[in-house]
């Protein structure tokens, strides 16, 4: 019995405090462990994010900046906003959930949300 | 902040553009050549409607939403290829449609 708490004490581990991690930081963390990890810059995501627009055929391309807003500034409706982001999504390799999408709205709100996505590639 | 300046979207928008991107989803899985017919006639369907039908028509909507979400179950089963069934079924709505 002395024995077994003797070595009970000794092994003893201490309780490993698991911070609580910001889901994308968590991710990142994870891409950081994993083999294909090609992080993409912010300048690559604005580039790529104003061609996706740009492509889209009801946009006029040289209206299309890092700011514009697709309804008030591209002539959009909402169902067009809604494929802006899904050609986003396949062009990120993404799903984004509904309630994040609904909120993308302009270019800029692309940018923030795709270059602060860990999965983003 | 740029959110702001985008009009709120009511709850009953906010379920037509989660169909519409349920339509988009479920046509990503089908083979190219269909998911490009898919596209084109769910696209025209949403856009015609939200250009036709009276916002303030919420019984009408409700009963697009209900009639939407069937055919996109239908549409998700893998044995469905196309929208070749549903498009009959389209077409014979729309002329019920004022």
């Amino acid at each position: 019995m002395a024995l077994r708490a003797a070595v009970l004490r000794h092994v003893r581990v201490p309780i490993q405090t698991v911070p609580k991690l910001h889901p994308w930081l968590g991710g990142s963390l994870l891409r950081f462990m994993s083999s294909h990890d090609d992080h993409i810059t912010k300048d690559e995501v604005i580039d790529r994010v104003l061609s996706v627009v740009k492509d889209f055929p009801k946009v006029d391309p040289s209206k299309v900046t890092p700011d514009v807003h697709f309804q008030k500034d591209l002539g959009l409706d909402s169902l067009d906003n809604v494929e802006i982001v899904m050609a986003l999504e396949e062009e990120f390799k993404l799903e984004i959930p509904d309630k994040e999408a609904d909120k993308i709205d302009s270019c800029h709100l692309a940018i923030e949300y795709i270059s602060n996505h860990p999965m983003a590639s | 902040m740029a959110s702001s300046r985008g009009p709120r979207l009511s709850g009953m928008q906010k379920q037509v553009l989660s169909l519409y991107r349920g339509f988009l989803r479920a046509a990503r899985t089908k083979s190219p050549e269909e998911r490009h017919k898919i596209e084109s006639i769910v696209s025209e369907e949403f856009h015609r409607n939200s250009k036709e039908v009276d916002r303030k028509n919420f019984l009408y909507i409700e009963y697009l939403l209900r009639r939407g979400k069937k055919q996109l179950d239908q549409l998700r089963n893998p044995g469905t290829t196309g929208l070749s069934s549903l498009a009959v079924d389209l077409s014979k709505t729309n002329k019920i449609n004022p």
